[in-house]
């Protein structure tokens, strides 16, 4: 019994030691760090840790460095959940994510029903890129944050773009992957034919890179005769659908998503001149400030999504600066409130978050392959220059009626 | 008719380089017994080395060195790691290659990093070979097929019409008988290993240069290859070239092909109905293509289970 009020007495001591320190705010990336998707899950982890470094150079948050531990989900959806629970034992409040629609999807729903479980101990999810529109739709919650432009804002970005431009032509295929994804990506495609005067001449979906031999479609694509093939697909399915049109001697113009992820253009070769993508960040589109700036911090110039991934830290550092717990408990669902009420600089324009769903309102780039541009891409005489800058209030579409979100008893 | 060529003509092609990787396959399992989960990882490593050895010497050079350096790795692996759980049995053999092959690709991305590398074709063979019904076919898809052609010759020659191949499969059926002629089986069955490898390493160092070099290529051709050698009929290399020629054909034909079954059934006069339940039924047989040569093993798995040319046992 003694024994019993002594190791109680101690650990009483414990803890009242333990409360003197501030609780620092912990953030998690859960990214795919390992397997396949090695190549973007690593460059979010790099953006979030650029961002992070910022936040702890200007002072840190609740007088406390803010920590940030990784989490390898090896790529799949069920080391995520796994990951999830790791993460939420060791008391993180963040947690960030972009590598896979399918992947968001799980830790979004962990998230929700932690929350709903778990009063008080609530966790926001920053996702970095999971497109899906499902996560704004019917998957919609108020601990979400989408940081990233979904399908009909890159092809309504595109159209405008490429119609101005004169490269869009009255044609138009499109070929995306068969998940959530790419028939987001062909949903707005189809939408788009009104506003963009085009005719869409056959549609398709395929596996996730799984196929090989990207001949059959491009015989497919020759027989209806396009004048520009819009494509959502990533990684392999992109290079791959481009060197085998390439191959062929076909002249369409891609319309793409991912065309700059690191290895496409040089592996492309001069096949990918001429060719689109809308994303949410270019070096070339901005006065350069914010490239040198990372450059300096990570050695390298931002590429593919650290860019905006980066810009999602910075948002959440303003939102941070609103609030103060004095050193004490921190609250995630206030840090929540003032994201939401967050409207942040990038220099593309500003990025704030739609209060209905959690999307955010933020510009477009849409950009061209050229050769000599600015900022060369894979160590080629190739890179992107842009087109155009659509502003967040142009780009963003109607809230889905699918999303009800429960908003915290305030 | 044009739709017909232009698959026909894309199949065969494809077939061609899923056999060039799985012929080494199917010569370590049919001559040894092993079945080497590494394989893709040899295929991934030969592109790789092709493409560090072309950069410096050239293409050529980096073809002719890539297959003799994945041989000898493959000769090492054969003769260091393999015995040592050769006695436990396929299922040890299996796990030790399959580590192996995590092992690899880990190495492959801390080396040369998580993005594709640029290994290109030289310049003088990026043309096409002609032009058919209004478009370019590449050169080197015809290039492919006949490395693979020959590959298919050599190997079918070696081993059925040459006294090297008589010691091979004599170690392969009797290994006591032969070794007391005097053979050194331990020598031969490191040697058939080691060219398994090398086949696999020159498919590499070959299709690298036409589709993209990156760390996930072994996985994505490894299953694939698998298939191919399941259907062909485990160690059989007349079965791996119908197989890969038959899968090459069906995923070929399968883009081109809107059929769901809301059209078969439109054949009976249900066609709207089918249509109106959705799911299923409106599935098109395109989006679905790559999952053909699950479906074909499946089927031949049922059938035959030994393979289309595989031997019973």
């Amino acid at each position: 019994m003694r024994r019993i009020v002594i190791i109680a007495a101690m650990s009483a001591t414990a803890l009242s030691t333990t409360a003197l320190h501030a609780e620092p705010l912990k953030i998690g990336i859960i990214e795919s760090l390992s397997g396949a998707q090695t190549s973007t899950g690593r460059l979010y982890a790099n953006a979030v840790k650029y961002g992070v470094e910022r936040i702890n150079e200007a002072g840190g948050f609740n007088g406390e460095p803010v920590v940030v531990t990784e989490y390898d989900n090896a790529g799949g959806a069920p080391d995520a959940a796994d990951k999830f629970r790791k993460a939420v034992a060791d008391g993180v409040d963040i947690i960030f994510q972009g590598a896979s629609s399918a992947i968001a999807g799980q830790l979004t729903e962990d998230v929700r029903k932690h929350n709903i479980r778990n009063p008080g101990k609530e966790v926001i999810f920053i996702n970095l890129g999971g497109d899906a529109m499902e996560l704004t739709g019917q998957k919609c919650q108020f601990y979400h944050f989408r940081y990233t432009a979904t399908a009909p804002m890159r092809v309504n970005a595109m159209v405008s773009a490429m119609k101005e431009a004169g490269d869009l032509g009255t044609k138009v295929y499109s070929i995306n992957q068969n998940y959530s994804w790419g028939q987001d990506m062909q949903a707005a495609v189809a939408a788009g034919a009104q506003a963009g005067g085009y005719k869409v001449v056959d549609e398709v979906l395929h596996d996730v890179n799984k196929i090989q031999d990207f001949a059959p479609f491009v015989a497919r694509i020759k027989s209806a005769a396009p004048d520009t093939v819009f494509t959502g697909n990533w990684s392999n399915d992109l290079l791959l659908l481009m060197k085998a049109v390439g191959d062929a001697g076909l002249d369409v113009t891609f319309a793409t998503a991912f065309l700059d992820q690191p290895g496409n253009i040089a592996n492309a070769g001069k096949t990918a001149l001429g060719h689109y993508i809308a994303n949410n960040y270019d070096n070339a589109a901005t006065d350069g400030k914010f490239a040198e700036t990372y450059k300096k911090a990570t050695g390298h110039y931002p590429i593919f999504v650290e860019g905006h991934s980066a810009f999602a830290l910075g948002a959440l550092q303003q939102a941070l600066s609103k609030v103060n717990f004095g050193g004490g408990d921190i609250n995630v669902t206030k840090i929540a409130l003032a994201l939401e009420n967050t409207t942040y600089e990038t220099p593309l324009g500003p990025i704030s978050v739609r209060k209905e769903d959690h999307q955010t309102i933020r510009p477009v780039v849409v950009s061209k392959v050229v050769k000599n541009p600015k900022y060369p891409a894979d160590g080629t005489d190739m890179g992107f220059e842009t087109v155009k800058i659509i502003a967040g209030d142009k780009a963003i579409y109607p809230v889905q009626d699918s999303c009800r979100m429960e908003r915290p008893k305030e | 008719m044009e739709f017909a060529i232009i698959s026909t003509l894309n199949g065969v092609t494809y077939g061609l380089l899923l056999f060039m990787v799985s012929a080494g396959l199917t010569l370590i399992f049919g001559m040894m017994g092993v079945l080497n989960f590494a394989h893709a990882s040899f295929y991934m490593l030969g592109a790789y080395i092709a493409y560090a050895v072309s950069s410096i010497f050239g293409f050529w050079v980096g073809i002719a060195v890539a297959p003799i350096i994945v041989g000898l790795i493959g000769m090492a692996v054969e003769r260091f790691l393999l015995p040592r759980v050769h006695a436990h049995g396929h299922a040890h053999e299996l796990l030790l290659t399959f580590g192996l092959a995590l092992i690899i690709e880990e190495l492959i991305k801390l080396f040369f990093g998580d993005f594709p590398v640029n290994y290109q074709m030289p310049g003088g063979m990026r043309f096409s070979a002609f032009s058919i019904f209004g478009a370019d076919y590449p050169f080197y898809r015809i290039f492919i097929g006949g490395v693979a052609a020959v590959m298919f010759t050599a190997l079918w020659v070696l081993l059925t019409r040459t006294r090297t191949g008589i010691v091979v499969r004599a170690a392969e059926r009797l290994p006591a008988m032969a070794e007391a002629l005097g053979h050194n089986i331990p020598m031969v069955f490191m040697f058939v290993f080691g060219t398994g490898a090398a086949l696999a390493g020159l498919a590499g160092a070959v299709a690298g240069a036409f589709y993209p070099t990156n760390p996930n290529m072994g996985i994505e051709l490894g299953v694939i290859v698998f298939v191919v050698v399941v259907v062909g009929g485990l160690g059989s290399l007349k079965g791996s070239l119908v197989a890969s020629l038959l899968i090459g054909l069906f995923s070929s034909f399968a883009v081109g092909l809107d059929w769901s079954l809301a059209s078969l059934m439109g054949l009976v006069g249900l066609g709207d109905w089918a249509r109106s339940l959705g799911g299923l039924m409106t599935l098109k047989l395109s989006s679905i293509s790559a999952t053909i040569p699950f479906a074909l093993m499946l089927i031949v798995l049922l059938v035959r289970p030994a393979g289309l040319m595989g031997e019973r046992n």
